[in-house]
């Protein structure tokens, strides 16, 4: 096994597997924030309205259970090959944690906090931003984390469409198979995003301390 | 007969209190939900006189929270008006209606995520109070409602327990001084000793506070005790008697009021008269920073067979006997047994009867609220006062068989 000695040794190697590793980060943190955006205004609408939330629950979860590859494959002949479709497919896949807890974060506020909000006089406008959503946040940002890691891993396949990331290195390894260094690729590309993961949920450990109000943190 | 006469403000003010100046007025108030038969609340009018607390009691189900709600337009009613100082608001922002009505409700409904003092600020910032005008309110609020300031101010609800909390409540929704309050079984969730401190406290505040209150309740104890009037309720919010507490247990309207009121009708007026309406008894005192041989002649001298000690600032410490006088080896505020059964004037008598039979010794101390020896309020006290209520209470019925010698009187 030369994967320290020889491998991770050569400076190459590293700098491709660093930019491959921005690369990764930019293929996640763009889809997971538009996500986040739509997901926010998708949940707000499924809490608020009973007749859209069990259609928006359904198409959310549609979106999941379509295979990865095939999503990408379907948006190549309408936004072409690279990182758009990737980045599209991404979007759709990060949606389902964070709408599903966007909603029941938001059903998760005490009734009686909402209702006594209204009762001191705070317009409905108010009192999802100043009471519903601070409350829900916790629930709220569980469900981004789980959306960020879940496109953590599915990012990975984008390179089959031509796409950036640190799948290049993983499905290079994998097409070179058996020559000598593609297992070296494989375990590299794969290493560097299970660091990702943990550095990500790091990240949204601290997110989590400096958001979350002291009253309501466990 | 002279002009001035008429221009006098305070002779205005005689008649108003006299001829007690609505409040609220309910008109035909009724509330229909959708997919429902029945309306929850059928045409409910009601004058509720200001400066008042009047208690909405009935059987659950008898729209008594719904009749609350539509006060505040939580619930909207299908129909009828609502007016509130003699301005109709049925149509009005109800936001704005909101933020001039306090509110409680029986599971508090703290805003959990922001500190005690930005909970009690939530109306003040509404209406856009400026920063040290909130400040001062809120730590004045705390303190009236006896948290001190500088120890909650910065607390989270979850800090609290739930008789603070509902403290924190009443608080919030006195921030802005609002004419009136509704209180949604404010106290029902809460255990039945703090439960009583609560009511008395809140009692004590009225009197200075003199808000116009709307109270719900399903316990026609609580009622008794709050309540200036009572709304019995029966179903769809119909009004089965409106009237004192007194009049309500002396002359209940109907048979539905008799049997909601219940049995053990002379014990409940025990929770109408209050510790303060009956003459305490002097007790023999002494002060701890007296001489122990002085109170030793003092006790000697008298016939009593216990001597109250009171500390430095009058505060009920211990009962002391005379050998706890005679032996020199304990310090005087370790002697003795230490005081129980203390009551506070706003206490009904039937908390003090409460407190006697814990305390055991067939007397209750009555404090003011610092805390400061008044008198003594023996267990004769509250029997001569439920032998007055029989009496009263026999002559009535007395007069009501003369008025209609088929009616059946009740042993």
């Amino acid at each position: 096994m030369t994967f320290f000695t020889e491998y991770l040794a050569d400076p190459r190697t590293r700098d491709a597997l660093f930019e491959q590793t921005l690369e990764h980060i930019y293929l996640t943190a763009v889809p997971v924030g538009m996500a986040v955006v739509i997901g926010l205004f998708l949940g707000i609408l499924a809490h608020r309205s009973p007749q859209l939330r069990s259609p928006i629950l359904s198409v959310v979860s549609t979106f999941l259970t379509i295979p990865s590859l095939a999503l990408f494959a379907i948006l190549i002949p309408i936004v072409g090959i690279g990182a758009t479709p990737a980045i599209i497919a991404l979007t759709l896949y990060a949606l389902l944690p964070i709408v599903r807890n966007t909603v029941s974060g938001l059903f998760s506020v005490d009734r009686a906090v909402v209702e006594s909000a209204k009762g001191m006089g705070m317009s409905a406008t108010m009192r999802l931003w100043k009471i519903e959503l601070p409350n829900a946040w916790p629930v709220m940002l569980a469900g981004v984390r789980v959306a960020t890691l879940l496109t953590i891993g599915i990012a990975a396949i984008a390179a089959l469409v031509g796409g950036p990331g640190l799948g290049q290195e993983i499905f290079t390894g994998i097409r070179r198979i058996p020559a000598t260094g593609s297992l070296e690729s494989l375990l590299g590309g794969t290493l560097f995003i299970v660091i990702l993961a943990v550095l990500f949920d790091l990240f949204y450990l601290a997110i989590g301390r400096l958001t979350i109000p002291r009253g309501i943190r466990e | 007969m002279s002009d001035q006469t008429n221009g006098d403000p305070l002779a205005r003010l005689g008649t108003d209190a006299e001829t007690g100046e609505t409040m609220i007025e309910l008109q035909e108030l009724t509330k229909r939900f959708p997919g429902q038969e029945t309306p929850a609340v059928d045409r409910l009018s009601l004058s509720i006189p200001k400066g008042e607390i009047v208690v909405f009691v009935g059987p659950s189900g008898c729209g008594k929270t719904t009749s609350l709600k539509m006060i505040n337009r939580i619930i909207e009613p299908s129909s009828g008006h609502i007016i509130i100082d003699g301005e109709d608001v049925t149509d009005i922002d109800p936001n704005h209606l909101r933020r001039r009505i306090g509110y409680v409700i029986q599971q508090i409904g703290l805003f959990p995520h922001i500190r005690i003092a930005e909970n009690v600020a939530t109306v003040p910032h509404l209406l856009g109070w400026d920063k040290d005008r909130t400040r001062e309110r809120v730590d004045e609020l705390l303190d009236v409602v006896g948290l001190p300031p500088e120890q909650y101010r910065e607390r989270f609800p979850k800090e609290l327990s739930g008789g603070q909390r509902q403290r924190v409540g009443v608080a919030r929704a006195l921030a802005a001084d609002p004419p009136v309050l509704l209180m949604d079984e404010p106290f029902g969730a809460i255990d039945p000793i703090t439960r009583t401190r609560l009511q008395n406290e809140f009692l004590r505040l009225q009197t200075e506070l003199q808000k116009t209150i709307c109270f719900v309740t399903h316990d026609i104890d609580e009622a008794i005790k709050m309540g200036d009037r009572i709304a019995i309720l029966q179903e769809g919010s119909r009004v089965a008697q409106f009237a004192t507490p007194e009049e309500i247990l002396t002359h209940p309207a109907n048979d539905f009021v008799e049997d909601f009121v219940g049995t053990g009708a002379t014990l409940k007026r025990l929770k109408l008269t209050r510790v303060k309406e009956v003459e305490p008894t002097e007790a023999l005192t002494g002060r701890v920073d007296e001489d122990r041989e002085t109170l030793r002649q003092r006790f000697d001298a008298s016939d009593w067979t216990a001597m109250l000690l009171l500390d430095r600032e009058n505060k009920p410490l211990r009962w002391l006997r005379g050998p706890d006088l005679r032996q020199q080896d304990r310090p005087l505020e370790k002697a003795g047994v230490r005081t129980r059964a203390l009551v506070e004037p706003q206490a009904t008598l039937s908390d003090a009867l409460e407190e006697m039979l814990l305390g055991a010794a067939g007397v209750a101390i009555v404090v003011d609220r610092r805390g400061a020896y008044r008198g003594l309020l023996d267990i004769d006290a509250i029997i001569t006062t439920i032998q007055t209520m029989k009496d009263a209470q026999a002559e009535y019925y007395r007069a009501a068989k003369l008025a209609d010698p088929e009616d059946e009187v009740p042993a």
